[in-house]
C-alpha cells in the first residue's frame, strides 16, 4: 500500500523551476532514495513534502489523506518527520530537551496544565522524559543526554537529529543527506541506524544521499532528479545502468562510454 | 592570574559552600538588617545600607545552602525586616513596591523577549490597558461613558486583578495576531508603533466620548478596602502607613505568584517550544511546534501579567495619565530584562530591582547631593540634574550590555553561551558537569 | 567623469544610460507624487460630497476644495521630509539587513547643527547679511557633515562590534544609541545655551509667495500661498534625490554599494572593501538625514532633542511602505505617506465636525499603514530589493 503519493509536484522560484512536475510514490515499510546532482531540487522537494514551501502545483497524499498546503507542524503531526541537510538542532538546549521538543505535538500540557502542575501533566512529563531517554538510547546517545546539542561531535549531532525526528512518532521519515561529512566508519554506523529505523521501528524511510554505496546498499527503490525533473526511477540495479542517470552525473561522454561497455 | 585575585577567589569559594556559607549568609543578612533598622532617616547612608540589604537577596540566591534555609531567610528579609522598616520610613517601602511592580513587568516581558525571542517595544501598552480598566471603572469617569453608571465597589479590586489578567490577554492576542508572522526586527518596530498608538489614544479619547479624560488623566482611583486583620496586626499605626504595607504585601504576593508561574512555564512543554522557536524557528515548526500559535501564547502570557499589574498600579498611584505609559517606560522594562539576562528569571528580578533603584533612588540621590554641594558654593551648574537623564542611563546600559555582556549579569545558563559565540566557550553550569572549583581543589 | 568628454558613440550611450539610470527612478517617484495627489484629492472630495449636509455651518465640498492646494503642498513637504530620512534607513538596511533605530536621532542632530550654526551666525552678526540661497547651502552642508560623521562613528563604535551577532543584538544597541543621543544632545544644548527648545535662526526668507487667488464668492477670494521655506525644502530635497540617484546608479561607488547589498561575501571576494562601503553607506544615509534635519529646522523654527523620534518612525514606515532596501521605494513610500498624513491631518477634523483631532490621528494612520503593509504586502509598493534566502 502506498504511504506517500506525491503527484506532479512543481515549485517555482522567480523564473526558476526548482521542482518540475515530480511524482513519487513510497510504499509502506520501504526505504527509498532520492538522488541527483547538486542543485537538482532534492531538498526543495523535501521542503515541499514537509510544508516548508507551498507547492505551485501538484498534490500530496499521505496515509490516505491529502496534505497539500498544510502547515509544516500539521504535516509533522500527521506523521512525516525530517532531518536537515545542514543540521538544525536547538544548539543551546540539551540533547534530551531537543528530543522532547520533537514530542511537542504528541503531548497535551498547555499553559494551565503547566502552571498548576496537574497530576496528568506531571505524569506526562515523566513519561516524555523516559521516552526521550529511550530514543536517545536507540540512536546510541544515552550517555550524552545532558550535553548541549551544539557541544556534541558532528556524527552525534546527526544521530540526535534522527532521535528528535523519531520523537514526533512518524510513520515516514525524510532524511536529508544523513551521512554527509562522515568518515567510512561513521557512514557504516549511520547506514545501519537507517536500516534499524525500518526493521525495528517499522518506519518508512526516504533519504536524499550522495554516497552511492549507501544508496545502492540500502535502497529498495531510487528516484533520480536532474534540473528539477525526474529522469529515472527504479531498483538500484536499474538505476546503476540507466544511461540518462550516468549522463546527468558524469556528462554525455561517460554515458556513451558506459553504453559501449 | 595575579595572586590576590586568586586568593580572593579561593576565599569566595570557601564562603560559598558548606558551613561557612550558612554562617556568612546569616551574618550578612543580620548585619544589614540591623544597620537598616538603626538608620531610619532617609539619607545617603541609608540608601547605601538599603542597597546592601537588598543585595542580601542575591547572596541568598547564589549561596549553596539548603533550599529551605534560603526560603526562611528570604521570608525574614521580605516579610519581616522590610515591612517593619517600612513602618519607620515610608520612602523605602515605596521603593520596594515600585521595584516589585517593575520586576513583575520585567518577568512578563522576559516571557516574550527572553523565552520566545520576540522583541516587544510596546509592552507598556498592556500595562496601560490594565491601569485604565481599573481607573475608569472604579471612578466617576465611568459615568462619562455610560451615563448613569456608578463606579464599581472598591472590594471588586481583587476581581479586577483577574479581569486585568484576562483583558491583558485579550489585548495581547488582538495586537499580536496580525504582527507575529513578521520578522523579528519588523516586530520590534511594529510593537513600538502599537505602544504609541495606545498612548495617543489615551491622550485623545476624551472626544467625542470622554473615555480616558485625555491628558488630564484620571484622579481618585479607588483602592481596595484595608483588611481589618492588618489593623489588628499593626496596632498603633496610622491607616496610611498600614495601607502602604498592605500594598507592599500585595505587590509581593503578585510577584511571588508571577515567579512561580513563569518558572513552571519555562520548564514545561510550552517553555521548551518557545525556546525551540527562539533557537531555530524552521526546525521548530518541522518538529511539529505550531510557531504562530506558540508566539501568540508568549505574547498573551506576557500581556496578561502587565494587565493585572496595571490594575494594581492604578490602585496604588490613585492617579493615572498618559505620560506614565510612554515609550521610555517600555524601554526601561526592556533594559531590566537585558541587564539581568534575556530568558533568565533571576536575571529579570535582579535587573528590575537594580534599574528601579537606579531610576528612583540612586540618581535622585546623586542629584540631591549635588545640589547640596551647590548650596555650599561648589560650582555645579544648574542644568546638571542626573535624575533627568534616564534616557542616557538606559541608552548607555543597552549599548554597553550588548557590546560587552549580551547575555546579561545573571544569564540563563544556556542563553549565556548563545550570545557570546565566538568569544570562546564559557563554563556552563549544568546539573551534571563538575564544578570548576571542585576540580581544582 | 573625464571619459564623458570623448566623442565616441559608446560614450554617448553611456551618457544616455547615465541619464536614464538617474532620472528613471525619479520619473517613477514623479508618477507616484502625481498619482497619489490625484487619488487622495478625488477620494477626499468624494467623502466630502457624501457627507455634505452633515454640518450646517460649512459647505464641506467648498471647504475641502478651498484648502486642497495647501494640503497638497503640505503633503509634498511632509513627503520629502520622510523620503530623505527614509533613504538612510533603506540604504543601511540594504547593505546590513539592520534597522538603524538611531537614524531619527541622526536627523535630530542635523537639525541641532543647523540651530547651532544659526546662533553662531547671529552672534557674529552676519546672519541677516547672508543671501538666503547661500545660507541654505551652507546650513545644509553643515548638517550633512555633522550627521554623516556622527552616523559613521556610531556604526564604528556601537554596531560594527556586533556584526554577526543574533539580529536583535545590534537592534537593541541601536535603541540605546537613540536614547543616548537624545539626552546627549539635550545636555549639550543646555550647556551651550541653545536651550531645550532651540531657536532655529535663519535669515529672512521674505513673505510667502502668492501663487493665485481662488474666488470663493463674489467679494471674497482665498489666496493660494506657498511659503518660501516650504519651497526651499522641496527644491533642496529634489536636488539631493537627483544627486543620490546619480551616486548610486551611475558611479563606481554606487555599484560597490549595490554589490555589497546583493551579496556581501561575494562582493568582498571581488575586492570590494566591505567595511569601507558600509561606513560609506552610513555616511551617505547620515548626511541625507542631517540635510533633512536642517531643512526641517528652517521650516519649523524651533527644534528639541526629541524631534527625531516621530519623523524617524514614520520615515521607517515610509521605507517599509516603498519596500525596504529599495532606494526609489523609500522616496515613493515617503511621498505617499506624506500625502496621506497631510490629508488626514487637514480633513479629519473637518469631516467629523471636530470630534477627532486630525493632527493626533495622523500618527495613528501612519502606524496603521505600517502594520497593514507588513501584513498584506511585506515587500512594499515597489518590492524589496534584497532577496530573502531561505
Amino acid at each position: 500500500m502506498a504511504l506517500l503519493e506525491a503527484e506532479n509536484i512543481t515549485k517555482v522560484f522567480g523564473g526558476l523551476m526548482a521542482v518540475n512536475s515530480v511524482s513519487l510514490t513510497v510504499e509502506k515499510g520501504s526505504i527509498v532514495s532520492v538522488i541527483g546532482p547538486n542543485g537538482a531540487g532534492k531538498t526543495t522537494f523535501f521542503n515541499v513534502l514537509t510544508g516548508i514551501y507551498k507547492p505551485d502545483g501538484g498534490t500530496i497524499r499521505f496515509d490516505g489523506e491529502t496534505i497539500t498546503g498544510l502547515r509544516p507542524d500539521q504535516i509533522t503531526q500527521r506523521g512525516i518527520a525530517r532531518t536537515f541537510q545542514n543540521i538544525r538542532l536547538f544548539g543551546n538546549m540539551t540533547a534530551l530537551e531537543n528530543v522532547m521538543v520533537g514530542m511537542h505535538s504528541r503531548l497535551r500540557a498547555g499553559v494551565w496544565g503547566a502552571i498548576f502542575q496537574t497530576p496528568q501533566v506531571r505524569q506526562e512529563e515523566t513519561r516524555a522524559r523516559q521516552r526521550a531517554r529511550e530514543l536517545l538510547a536507540f540512536v546510541g546517545l544515552e550517555r550524552r543526554m545532558d550535553e548541549l546539542a551544539k557541544n556534541l561531535p558532528y556524527g552525534d549531532q546527526r544521530r540526535l537529529e534522527i532521535a528528535r525526528a523519531l520523537a514526533t512518532q512518524p510513520k515516514l521519515i525524510l532524511l536529508d543527506e544523513p551521512t554527509a561529512g562522515m568518515n567510512p566508519q561513521e557512514t557504516a554506523e549511520a547506514t545501519e541506524l537507517i536500516r534499524r529505523l525500518r526493521d525495528e521501528l517499522g518506519i518508512t524511510v526516504v533519504l536524499i544521499e550522495h554516497d552511492m554505496r549507501v544508496v545502492m546498499t540500502i535502497s529498495e527503490r531510487i528516484t533520480v532528479l536532474d534540473y528539477g525533473s525526474k529522469i529515472a526511477e527504479g531498483k538500484p540495479e536499474e538505476i546503476r545502468t540507466n544511461p540518462r542517470v550516468i549522463e546527468a552525473y558524469l556528462g554525455r561522454g561517460a554515458a556513451l562510454e558506459a553504453q559501449m561497455r | 592570574m595575579n595572586k590576590t585575585a586568586n586568593h580572593a577567589q579561593r576565599v569566595s569559594v570557601q564562603f560559598n559552600r558548606g558551613l561557612p556559607a550558612y554562617v556568612a549568609l546569616t551574618l550578612y543578612v543580620l548585619i544589614t538588617s540591623a544597620l537598616l533598622l538603626s538608620n531610619t532617616r532617609t539619607s545617603l547612608l541609608t540608601d547605601i545600607i538599603f542597597v546592601l540589604f537588598l543585595m542580601g537577596m542575591l547572596a541568598i540566591y547564589r549561596a549553596r545552602v539548603a533550599g529551605g534555609y534560603k526560603l526562611v531567610l528570604a521570608a525574614v528579609v521580605l516579610l519581616g525586616v522590610l515591612p517593619y522598616f517600612g513602618t519607620r520610613n515610608a520612602f523605602y517601602v515605596e521603593l520596594a513596591i515600585q521595584a516589585a511592580i517593575f520586576v513583575t513587568l520585567a518577568l512578563g516581558l522576559n516571557v516574550v523577549v527572553g523565552f520566545a525571542g520576540l522583541l516587544d517595544l510596546g509592552y507598556v501598552a498592556f500595562f496601560a490597558v490594565g491601569a485604565y480598566l481599573w481607573g475608569i471603572l472604579s471612578t466617576p469617569q465611568i459615568a462619562q461613558i455610560a451615563p448613569g453608571a456608578s463606579p464599581v465597589e472598591p472590594w471588586m479590586f481583587y476581581l479586577f486583578l483577574a479581569i486585568g489578567l484576562l483583558v491583558g490577554t485579550i489585548f495581547g492576542i488582538l495586537l499580536g495576531f496580525p504582527v507575529l508572522r513578521l520578522r523579528g526586527d519588523y516586530l520590534a518596530i511594529v510593537t513600538l508603533g502599537l505602544g504609541e498608538v495606545i498612548r495617543v489614544l489615551a491622550v485623545n479619547l476624551d472626544r467625542p466620548v470622554n473615555i480616558t479624560n485625555g491628558s488630564q488623566g484620571i484622579k481618585d482611583v479607588a483602592r481596595p478596602p484595608l483588611p481589618d486583620v492588618l489593623r489588628a496586626l499593626m496596632p498603633g499605626l496610622g491607616d496610611a502607613q498600614i495601607y502602604q504595607i498592605f500594598i507592599y504585601l500585595m505587590a509581593l504576593a503578585v510577584l511571588g505568584l508571577t515567579v512561580l508561574v513563569v518558572y513552571r512555564l519555562k520548564n514545561s512543554r510550552v517553555g521548551r517550544a518557545w525556546e525551540a522557536i527562539r533557537e531555530d524557528d524552521v526546525a521548530a515548526v518541522a518538529m511539529g511546534v505550531p510557531i504562530v500559535r506558540m508566539k501568540l501564547l508568549a505574547f498573551a502570557v506576557g500581556a496578561s501579567f502587565a494587565g493585572a499589574m496595571g490594575v494594581l498600579f492604578a490602585a496604588k498611584q490613585q492617579f493615572i495619565n498618559p505620560p506614565t505609559f510612554d515609550l521610555l517606560r517600555s524601554i526601561g522594562i526592556l533594559a531590566m530584562v537585558i541587564l539581568g539576562g534575556m530568558g533568565s528569571i533571576p536575571g529579570a528580578i535582579f535587573g528590575g530591582t537594580l534599574v528601579t533603584l537606579l531610576d528612583l533612588q540612586i540618581l535622585p540621590r546623586i542629584a540631591m547631593e549635588l545640589s547640596a554641594l551647590k548650596r555650599q558654593g561648589i560650582g555645579i551648574p544648574d542644568w546638571f540634574d542626573p535624575a533627568q537623564y534616564q534616557r542616557a542611563l538606559f541608552g548607555l546600559l543597552l549599548i554597553l550590555m550588548m557590546i560587552f555582556r549580551p547575555a546579561g549579569i545573571l544569564p540563563d545558563e544556556r542563553r549565556r553561551e548563545e550570545l557570546s559565540e565566538g568569544e570562546g566557550v564559557e563554563i556552563v553550569e549544568t546539573a551534571t558537569s563538575p564544578q570548576p572549583e571542585a576540580a581544582s581543589s | 567623469m573625464a571619459v564623458a568628454a570623448l566623442p565616441t558613440p559608446t560614450v554617448r550611450r553611456t551618457l544616455r544610460m547615465t541619464l536614464a539610470s538617474v532620472f528613471g527612478p525619479l520619473g517613477q517617484v514623479f508618477v507616484f507624487v502625481v498619482g497619489s495627489a490625484i487619488v487622495l484629492s478625488i477620494g477626499t472630495l468624494l467623502i466630502a460630497f457624501l457627507l455634505r449636509g452633515t454640518r450646517a455651518d460649512v459647505d464641506l465640498v467648498q471647504a475641502t476644495l478651498v484648502i486642497l492646494p495647501q494640503v497638497i503642498i503640505d503633503g509634498l513637504v511632509r513627503g520629502f521630509l520622510f523620503a530623505t530620512i527614509a533613504l538612510g534607513y533603506t540604504m543601511v538596511y540594504g547593505v546590513l539587513e539592520f534597522i538603524n533605530f538611531a537614524h531619527g536621532e541622526i536627523f535630530m542632530v542635523g537639525a541641532f547643527a543647523g540651530a547651532a550654526l544659526g546662533s553662531i551666525l547671529v552672534s557674529s552678526g552676519v546672519l541677516n547679511a547672508l543671501p538666503v540661497p547661500l545660507y541654505v547651502v551652507v546650513a545644509v552642508l553643515v548638517g550633512m557633515v555633522v550627521s554623516g560623521l556622527l552616523a559613521v562613528s556610531i556604526e564604528r563604535v556601537a554596531y560594527r562590534p556586533l556584526r554577526g551577532a543574533p539580529r536583535l543584538v545590534p537592534l537593541i544597541s541601536a535603541i540605546g544609541v537613540s536614547l543616548l543621543l537624545q539626552d546627549g544632545v539635550r545636555l549639550i544644548a543646555n550647556l551651550s545655551g541653545l536651550g531645550f527648545n532651540a531657536r532655529f535662526q535663519t535669515p529672512n526668507f521674505g513673505p510667502p509667495l502668492r501663487l493665485a487667488e481662488i474666488p470663493v464668492s463674489e467679494d471674497r477670494a482665498i489666496p493660494l500661498i506657498l511659503d518660501v521655506r516650504a519651497l526651499t525644502f522641496i527644491v533642496a530635497a529634489i536636488l539631493m534625490l537627483v544627486a543620490l540617484n546619480y551616486l548610486v546608479n551611475a558611479t563606481k561607488l554606487g555599484t560597490a554599494i549595490r554589490a555589497v547589498a546583493q551579496d556581501r561575501p561575494t562582493a568582498s571576494l571581488m575586492g570590494i572593501n566591505v567595511n569601507q562601503i558600509i561606513a560609506l553607506t552610513f555616511l551617505i544615509g547620515g548626511a541625507l538625514g542631517g540635510a533633512a534635519g536642517v531643512l526641517f529646522g528652517i521650516r519649523v523654527g524651533t527644534v528639541n532633542p526629541y524631534v527625531g523620534f516621530l519623523p524617524g518612525l514614520k520615515a521607517f514606515t515610509a521605507a517599509v511602505l516603498g519596500g525596504i532596501g529599495n532606494i526609489p521605494g523609500a522616496m515613493v513610500g515617503g511621498i505617499v505617506l506624506g500625502f496621506l498624513e497631510a490629508f488626514v491631518a487637514s480633513y479629519l477634523s473637518l469631516m467629523t465636525a471636530g470630534a477627532f483631532s486630525g493632527a493626533s490621528y495622523a500618527d495613528i494612520v501612519a502606524f496603521s499603514i505600517l502594520i497593514l503593509i507588513l501584513i498584506f504586502r511585506p515587500s512594499g509598493l515597489l518590492g524589496e530589493a534584497v532577496s530573502q534566502k531561505v
